[in-house]
């Protein structure tokens, strides 16, 4: 005979059970603060600043050839374009862990200000690309020539 | 070998109530490979921002360590108007086994990306066995 014995709960349990599942959940989603992600995050991540000259856009693409990347810039949007490419394991290896993505990527970024195109550098540090935009000297005022007719 | 799309990359932030944090500024988790070749383990992390004399590898016991620094200068007079990620240093450990030849293993910083390579110790190596011929 299929009888199993029922085991005598307080119609409370299944509610706890529930409690906790939830709370598990919530802990799972909630582990990051508020304001510390971001709803669409594009690779690479992006940090712009800036100061009284320049606008700054630091991005961190670490494990990059130089060559592999474009950055371009055409009036006030910046793109950085390029390419990721995974390290060929040497013959007769095993990946026991695999985290580090690779890949292509391009991204457009308006820049908040009018910047000198002939000027614009950028460095790449400890894997760490930073771009220095000088702004362009559209502020300084223009002086109107009057041509007598 | 095909192109894809990089995905995005979170940085995962250490909470502290995983490990002990002391000192100034976030930690987090960086991404990180290991491949086993024949005669050695490698793993491979990436951190960008850091370079070679802000990082320490420490060797206790069967815990191998890696904390890197990063330093924020450079940043003095400049006004943050968007940010999609945070600087903070990286922490990350491994247990490893007998199997690793300790007194010979290399670090190397390249372009954010520290990679270790860890020599098998000779009584794991493969070896091949002759057969003799009677």
């Amino acid at each position: 005979m299929g009888l199993i014995k029922w085991d005598r709960t307080g119609p409370l349990d299944s509610l706890a059970h529930i409690q906790r599942e939830m709370g598990d959940l919530l802990g799972i989603l909630g582990s990051a603060p508020q304001g510390e992600r971001y709803a669409t995050m594009e690779f690479p991540p992006i940090i712009v600043s800036v100061n009284e000259d320049s606008v700054f856009v630091r991005a961190e693409l670490p494990g990059i050839r130089i060559s592999d990347l474009d950055i371009q810039v055409v009036d006030d949007v910046l793109t950085i374009k390029g390419e990721r490419k995974a390290v060929a394991p040497a013959a007769k290896s095993t990946y026991l862990r695999r985290e580090r993505n690779y890949g292509t990527f391009a991204r457009s970024i308006m820049l908040p200000e009018k910047v000198d195109v002939e000027k614009v550098a950028a460095s790449y540090k400890h894997g760490v690309l930073l771009v220095t935009l000088p702004k362009a000297s559209e502020a300084k005022p223009k002086q109107v020539v009057i041509q007598k007719a | 070998m095909e192109t894809k799309e990089h995905p995005s990359v979170e940085k995962r932030k250490i909470t502290p109530d995983k490990c002990v944090i002391t000192g100034k500024g976030d930690w987090y988790f960086p991404q990180s490979d290991i491949y086993e070749t024949p005669d050695n383990f490698t793993i491979l992390i990436d951190m960008p921002g850091v370079s070679t004399e802000h990082i320490t590898i420490d060797l206790r016991d069967n815990e191998l360590v890696i904390n890197g620094e990063v330093s924020q200068e450079g940043y003095r007079d400049e006004k943050v108007l968007y940010n999609e990620y945070t600087i903070g240093h990286y922490h990350r450990h491994f247990v490893i086994s007998d199997a690793i030849n300790r007194d010979k293993i290399e670090a190397k910083m390249s372009d954010g990306v520290l990679s270790l390579i860890l020599p098998k110790a000779e009584h794991v190596k493969p070896r091949k066995i002759e057969v003799k011929a009677e």
